[in-house]
């Protein structure tokens, strides 16, 4: 039996889970400031 | 006051918690490249296959590391999690919260590569044996401190159950460390005891410096997480609003 299918996919699978891990947060910072950056100038333009 | 308790002290400032972890986030990201690629390299390249498992083996540069850092999180979360119950830091239930999901992430990667060497090496992808149920119940301990914080509208309120949670779980990192011991189990038992190592130098370096290489992983992962957090909950306070100032001029 090859072993390499298992070690590729071990290692594949490894790096997506990590960098879904990783990028996670920075994908949610972007849409947090984005959020916070729209609500600051609304509150800018009311005051 | 000497400087390490004016340090312990400053840590608890959210705003200043924010502004450090945001200096030593880029750094710990530079350490676990730097690491992973020589861990990498010598486990993949240089390393020989072993003697019984073959090539199989190079699966264990990420299993074993993989597998500790999901005790070892978890281990972080409880102490965490008691501190923050006991002294009410909010630091700290914010840093045991978005362990969490790293923790997972890595059982997630313990299970899967430990799967796919044991189809070539044990024949089987599962088995019920003790060593796998237990972290298999380790993830499900993660989801839970996840899935309980989620279900409480009042973060404070959400991070001391899940607090509670990840201290009454730790019963589980003894279970997992001594099932090889306490059960007949498949899972062979650990290579490393007291006296050392049984295993080879130009394995073990490998396997140390991923070892390493994921604790960087997880601090840089930890800390992105946790200014996330802190952002989300602070959205109305003064220093966010002065952050988000100083990011736009």
């Amino acid at each position: 039996m090859s072993h390499t299918p298992f070690i590729m996919a071990s290692y594949l699978i490894s790096a997506a889970v990590l960098l879904w891990a990783a990028f996670a947060p920075v994908v949610n910072k972007h849409s947090l400031d984005k959020q916070l950056k729209a609500r600051q100038k609304h509150m800018d333009k009311k005051q | 006051m000497n400087r390490f308790m004016l340090f312990f002290h400053k840590t608890g400032s959210p705003p200043w918690f924010y502004r450090f972890a945001g200096k030593l986030i880029p750094w710990l990201w530079v350490g676990f490249a730097v690491l992973t690629a020589t861990g990498l390299y010598m486990g993949l390249f240089l390393a020989p296959p072993d003697y019984q498992q073959g090539e199989s083996v190079r699966i264990m540069y990420l299993h074993v590391p993989a597998a500790w850092m999901s005790m070892m999180i978890y281990g972080m979360m409880a102490v965490m999690g008691f501190i923050a119950l006991v002294w009410r830091i909010r630091i700290m239930e914010v840093l045991t919260i978005s362990s969490a999901p790293v923790g997972a992430a890595f059982t997630i990667i313990a299970l899967i590569t430990g799967s796919l060497w044991g189809r070539p090496t044990w024949g089987t992808y599962w088995v019920w044996d003790a060593r796998l149920t237990s972290e298999l119940v380790l993830l499900f301990l993660y989801i839970g401190v996840i899935a309980l914080y989620n279900a409480y509208d009042e973060p404070r309120k959400a991070a001391r159950a899940a607090s509670l949670m990840a201290i009454v779980g730790a019963v589980n990192l003894p279970i997992i460390h001594y099932s090889v011991l306490w059960w007949n189990t498949l899972h062979q038992g650990s290579s490393f005891s007291a006296s050392g190592s049984s295993i080879h130098p130009s394995m073990l370096w490998p396997l140390l410096l991923m070892a390493i290489a994921f604790k960087f992983y997880y601090g840089a992962n930890l800390l992105s997480r946790a200014r996330l957090r802190l952002l989300k909950q602070d959205h109305r306070k003064r220093w966010v609003h002065e952050l988000l100032v100083q990011e736009s001029e």
